[in-house]
């Protein structure tokens, strides 16, 4: 068995329970079905372990019908995070080859250009811009996805850091975190991906990492050294950075309320709630205003753990029901602290909100209070 | 009785004539997927998960869009004689949900639209698939409650409360869903879509409208309800009372109710169910029993309200505990609902048998019940909730745990046959909101009496090929 007793236990608890957290799970809203709960998960999961029944292709797909968002974990009395519990099991299923192919064009890109896109790895970070300042000294892990399609991102990280005092250094040879692999089961593909990232990141001379992306750093904070893969110098999440120079921040009046989307890999994964909403209250004077689903009951955007590839209408069906939520605020901008959440956010919103990364929205604090000074 | 379960050609057959009706995604024949959708909320079903044993399967799951695909599918399940199972949330108590008979499972889930809110009327017009806790949230925007809050909201749809005639903790202020549904829409088992109109009372024949609230989907499918609507009270406030004696408790309760005061929430907690409820919590007297309150409204309406109760418990001894042990149940009053390592360990398994009374009865429902349980070596507390004018409910909990499965799940069988026989024998109710489905089908006969028959004629006229959930609410299979 791959699990042990005390997990075992809690999927017979999750996979008999009367439903306590189906109502917020992104999965059961997008396919309307018992199929892709938690407590469906657990179900096909505790029939395995008992003998009942053996995972089917059918069963093997709805493992795959998870975000891994864990907001069914925030509605948990016994706390069973059934996004690990998948997890385990999608590494088993890796192992045995019995994992949906759809994933293999997003594996072979990973592992043939170093990012999912299948974009050229030369062209990475070729385009970026840095400024040599006299500043201490940080290293930006970019990221897939703000290198190859959200670059306004980056670039706009790059200029804040700058403004704030930091010579920015990028690493010349970055590899994909390996996020995408480790969410979906693919875990050697992932360690090779990250030993030579943490080889390249160790050998840099920096006093810290900072990245833009939630999945990043949580794979760089939490997943390389579980592996015994360990960074010799802190690393932070650009929103925890920022905060710490809430006072340097530039300020501005945004002709509209601003509402912030919690990503689960920053959010229920890490902890990091209120550093994000620090800045935006700093940089907008205060005009923040919360979605009713927030925090460690924020809903995810419905791009993780692999579902986007997989289903990609399903996932958008999840993206424009939070652009929905966000939408209920009355808020004009839609700012979030995380490249693949912004960009699943916005080709939901379209023109009915402003969606921004937490850099992009100082960067715009930064011109718009330069041109009033000026 | 007649064989349900499809051969795979006509398996194959109706899967294809569904596929044309709602898509080809909105149909799955995987059996994943009908091992999945069997999953409901029944005790024994959970026991039965647990322990690795399979739930009955449908042969098919079908989930139209729209009332008018619930009209064709049935005709194709009526044409073709397939037992039809609807399915909203699938977060019944009593097995209702399960497809015994196998055929085809029509889920409801997709239907799940809010329709209109009628300001004017303080009415909601919802789709039977939407999950109570989405409605309430949705009616909260606007400055509404439904006044509807069983511990199921987070799982049960709009359909299911309906099928079920379910009851929230609140229904001695706001009323049960009977009392909260004005108009409704039915698709009969050939295929009929079936309107009443939403008005607040009538008086052309018989409410059709009551007879397929309660009908666990045997008399057809409910597709759409009109909802009432109350603003969201200026204030909700608490109070708890403790008594020596269930005798003096239910006394100060039905005199709040004859001094014209309506709380919001009556829960009355044996001394049993106090001792695991909120011993651990607060320093109670041994073998008191805790009375919980709640009054909804206007500060003035609560402040008089409070005050007349207050006075009539103290008048019976009741001992005042604050607002501490009701604010403290709302706070965690759907906690029990979840799974405990206590109550999942080995081949344990617990039940409620939610039984409802008149005033002059009560009592003696509730000794008769505990002993005929108790004599099965079941751990039982109860507490008296749902209270109104002339009486009220008991929720009988049990609890046994036993060596193996056929132990347990017999010990469970003989908990509720007399259980339920102590509950008929002294002039109670079987259930006050959970509803029959199959843990409660073999009393039913004995429960309604010669009115069975009543229900018996309008099942065979309705559904005369017997496809609408067979083997529910004692209503048999086709002959």
């Amino acid at each position: 068995m791959i699990y042990d007793e005390d997990t075992a236990q809690q999927i017979r608890m999750c996979a008999a329970c009367p439903k306590m957290c189906r109502h917020v799970c992104p999965t059961f809203l997008a396919w309307r079905s018992e199929s892709p709960t938690p407590h469906g998960r657990a179900l096909l999961l505790h029939q395995e372990i008992t003998g009942t029944r053996p995972l089917d292709e059918r069963a093997i797909e709805v493992l795959y019908q998870c975000l891994e968002c864990s907001h069914c974990l925030t509605w948990c009395l016994p706390e069973i995070d059934i996004a690990d519990i998948v997890e385990i099991r999608r590494r088993q299923l890796v192992k045995e080859g019995r994992f949906p192919s759809g994933l293999n064009p997003m594996v072979d890109s990973i592992h043939t250009h170093h990012n999912p896109y299948k974009e050229p790895h030369e062209k990475r970070t070729d385009w970026l811009k840095i400024p040599t300042i006299d500043g201490r000294s940080l290293v930006y892990f970019i990221g897939c996805t703000a290198a190859y399609r959200e670059k306004s991102i980056a670039q706009d990280t790059v200029s804040v850091l700058s403004s704030l005092g930091y010579q920015v250094y990028i690493p010349e040879d970055e590899w994909c975190c390996g996020s995408p692999l480790l969410r979906t089961g693919f875990v050697d593909g992932a360690l090779e991906q990250a030993r030579h990232n943490v080889e390249i990141l160790n050998n840099m001379d920096a006093e810290e990492v900072v990245a833009t992306c939630p999945g990043c750093y949580r794979v760089l904070t939490q997943d390389y050294p579980k592996h015994g893969l360990e960074i010799n110098k802190p690393v932070r999440h650009i929103a925890e950075l920022l905060q710490s120079h809430l006072k340097s921040l530039p300020e501005f009046e945004l002709d509209g309320p601003v509402t912030f989307h919690d990503s689960c890999h920053l959010g229920r994964h890490s902890g990091v709630y209120e550093q994000p909403r620090e800045v935006i209250e700093r940089v907008s004077k205060g005009a923040l205003v919360e979605m009713e689903r927030n925090r460690d009951n924020a809903m995810c955007c419905g791009n993780g753990a692999g579902l986007r590839t997989l289903f990609p209408e399903h996932a958008k069906k999840i993206g424009a029901e939070r652009v929905q939520q966000a939408e209920q605020t009355g808020a004009k901008y839609l700012v979030t602290s995380c490249p693949f959440c912004k960009n699943m956010l916005e080709s939901q919103a379209k023109d009915r909100l402003i969606v921004l990364d937490l850099p992009e929205l100082v960067k715009m604090a930064k011109k718009q209070s330069h041109v009033k000074t000026d | 009785m007649k064989e349900r379960l499809l051969d795979s050609k006509i398996k194959a057959k109706i899967a294809k004539h569904l596929e044309n009706i709602v898509g080809a995604e909105h149909v799955t024949t995987q059996e994943t997927d009908t091992v999945l959708n069997a999953h409901d909320a029944w005790p024994l079903s959970e026991a039965k998960i647990r322990a690795g044993e399979m739930l009955p399967l449908a042969d098919i799951v079908v989930f139209p869009g729209s009332t008018e695909e619930v009209s064709k599918v049935l005709k194709i399940a009526n044409k073709n004689r397939v037992s039809v199972t609807p399915v909203g949330g699938g977060a019944g108590t009593c097995g209702g949900t399960l497809p015994i008979y196998g055929g085809m499972q029509l889920d409801l889930k997709r239907m799940d639209k809010v329709l209109d809110i009628d300001h004017k009327s303080m009415l909601v017009r919802v789709e039977a698939g939407m999950v109570g806790i989405d409605l309430e949230e949705t009616v909260n925007r606007h400055g509404y409650t439904l006044g509807h809050t069983p511990t199921s909201m987070r799982a049960s749809n709009v359909g299911g409360f309906l099928a079920t005639r379910s009851g929230g903790s609140m229904s001695s202020l706001y009323g049960k869903i009977e009392d909260l549904t004005l108009g409704l829409e039915v698709v009969l088992a050939d295929g009929l879509i079936v309107r009443t109109k939403a008005v607040p009372r009538h008086s052309v024949g018989p409410d059709l409208r009551e007879l397929f609230i309660g009908s666990e989907g045997t008399l057809g499918v409910i597709t759409e309800a009109t909802l009432r609507l109350f603003p969201i009270p200026e204030e909700r406030r608490f109070r708890s009372m403790a008594f020596a004696d269930v005798h003096s408790g239910l006394e100060a309760i039905r005199l709040i109710f004859r001094a014209d005061i309506t709380p919001s929430v009556v829960r009355f907690y044996d001394p049993e169910d106090t001792a695991m409820a909120m011993s651990q919590h607060f320093d109670i007297e041994e073998g008191d029993s805790m009375l919980l309150l709640a009054f909804d409204g206007a500060a003035e309406k609560v402040d008089h309200e409070e005050r007349v109760s207050v006075e009539i418990c103290q008048e019976n001894g009741g001992k005042d505990f604050g607002d501490g042990p009701s604010k403290r149940w709302w706070a965690h009053r759907y906690d029990m609902y979840y799974p405990t390592k206590f109550t999942t360990a080995g081949f344990s398994i617990g039940d409620t048998i939610d039984i409802v009374a008149t005033y002059d009865k009560l009592e003696n429902v509730y000794r008769a019940m505990k002993t005929a349980m108790e004599a099965h070596d079941a751990f039982v507390m109860s507490h008296f909730s749902h209270m109104y004018q002339n009486g009220g409910s008991i929720y009988m909990i049990f609890f046994t745990s036993q060596p193996d499965a056929e132990t347990a799940w017999a010990a469970y069988k003989r908990i509720w046959d007399d259980g339920v026989a102590a509950c008929l024998r002294e002039g109670g109710t079987m259930s006050h909101q959970h509803g029959v489905g199959l843990s409660r089908s073999t009393y039913t006969e004995d429960e309604l009496g010669s009115s069975f028959q009543v229900l018996k004629r309008i099942k065979k006229v309705l559904d005369s090929n017997g496809i609408m959930n067979p083997g529910k609410l004692g209503l048999g299979v086709q002959e």
